[in-house]
């Protein structure tokens, strides 16, 4: 689910950077700021940051001892994406193993549906291999597929989620004719 | 996070914080990103470049699995959605898959029923039936 949230943050300008005319200490500020955002990518609390869309206040800076950096509390509006257990979503299939189907959902790469959580589907090897049910319904690449989240996890190391998610459950599996 | 084994979104137990924040539907989040990506194309000649990746696969996801592209019916999506005293989540679910049936539309929030806000069958069917208006007319 993608999510609208308001948050706190401090953004430290060098005192090399730290320019007289107010608007050009504002405008280091949000580079700053941007920088910052794309670079946290993720974390576990909130989720993946897409994009800051408002900035709502720049507070007092506070100069740093020994470096002589300033300080500023900022507050700023965010998208952030978040998967959720039980939450129904779609994604789209990028790679096609002997043992399940990785998806692509939002940000997310490694959203996994394994064979045992699609009980009808069987693989079918080849060039373009795919999973098929007794009614010609497929799961291969590129093909979008709704699913419900059993299960996520947080990757410290790559500040990354993963999901197990399942076809168990009614009106989920591939969509065959989006109308998109 | 303590909470954790408790999260079940199909019940709607997704954390306070998360409940009382604003969730965005898709098409909603396309309309935010590509006005975004719009201001960069302006200011940079490399505009991919200039973005995150995170940014990057969410633009390409949301353009795909948008169901409504014109700002006016997105805008008329939440509001209809919003008569129906749903919680922020289970409105963008419903406006991100766009259920036909009634029972379909509860198979994907289950919450509409369980939380016992009086949504009988045809709130759920209305609901639906005004938002394939919207679809038809876009």
């Amino acid at each position: 689910m993608f999510l609208k949230v308001q948050l706190p943050w401090n953004v430290i300008i060098a005192a090399e950077n730290l320019k007289p005319q107010g608007l050009m200490l504002q405008r280091e500020i949000i580079i700053r700021l941007l920088g910052d955002f794309a670079m946290k990518k993720a974390t576990k609390d909130l989720g993946y940051f897409l994009a800051v869309t408002t900035l709502e206040k720049i507070g007092e800076g506070k100069v740093r001892q020994h470096t002589g950096d300033v300080l500023f509390p900022v507050v700023f509006n965010a998208i952030t994406f978040k998967i959720f257990k039980g939450e129904i979503l779609e994604g789209v299939v990028h790679k096609v193993l002997k043992h399940g189907v990785f998806m692509r959902c939002g940000p997310i790469e490694n959203v996994y549906l394994s064979h045992l959580k699609m009980p009808d589907y069987r693989y079918v090897p080849g060039e373009n291999a795919c999973f098929m049910n007794d009614k010609l319904s497929k799961i291969g690449k590129d093909v979008t597929v709704r699913f419900s989240v059993i299960g996520t996890k947080w990757m410290e190391a790559d500040r990354e989620f993963q999901a197990l998610v399942s076809l168990e459950g009614d009106y989920l599996g591939p969509i065959s004719t989006p109308d998109i | 996070m303590s909470g954790e084994e408790e999260e079940n979104a199909a019940e709607l137990k997704i954390g306070d914080e998360f409940l009382k924040a604003k969730c965005l539907m898709n098409c909603e989040v396309s309309l935010i990103l590509e006005h975004k990506y719009e201001q960069l194309q302006q200011t940079s000649d490399d505009p991919m470049n200039q973005v995150s990746q995170v940014f990057e696969k969410s633009l390409q996801y949301v353009k795909r699995f948008s169901r409504y592209k014109n700002p006016d019916a997105v805008r008329q999506v939440r509001e209809i959605l919003a008569r129906y005293q749903l919680a922020e989540f289970e409105l963008c679910v419903l406006g991100n898959l766009c259920p036909e049936t009634v029972e379909e539309a509860i198979a994907m929030v289950p919450s509409i029923k369980t939380r016992g806000r009086a949504q009988d069958d045809e709130a759920i069917e209305k609901m639906l039936n005004d938002l394939s208006l919207i679809k038809k007319f876009e």
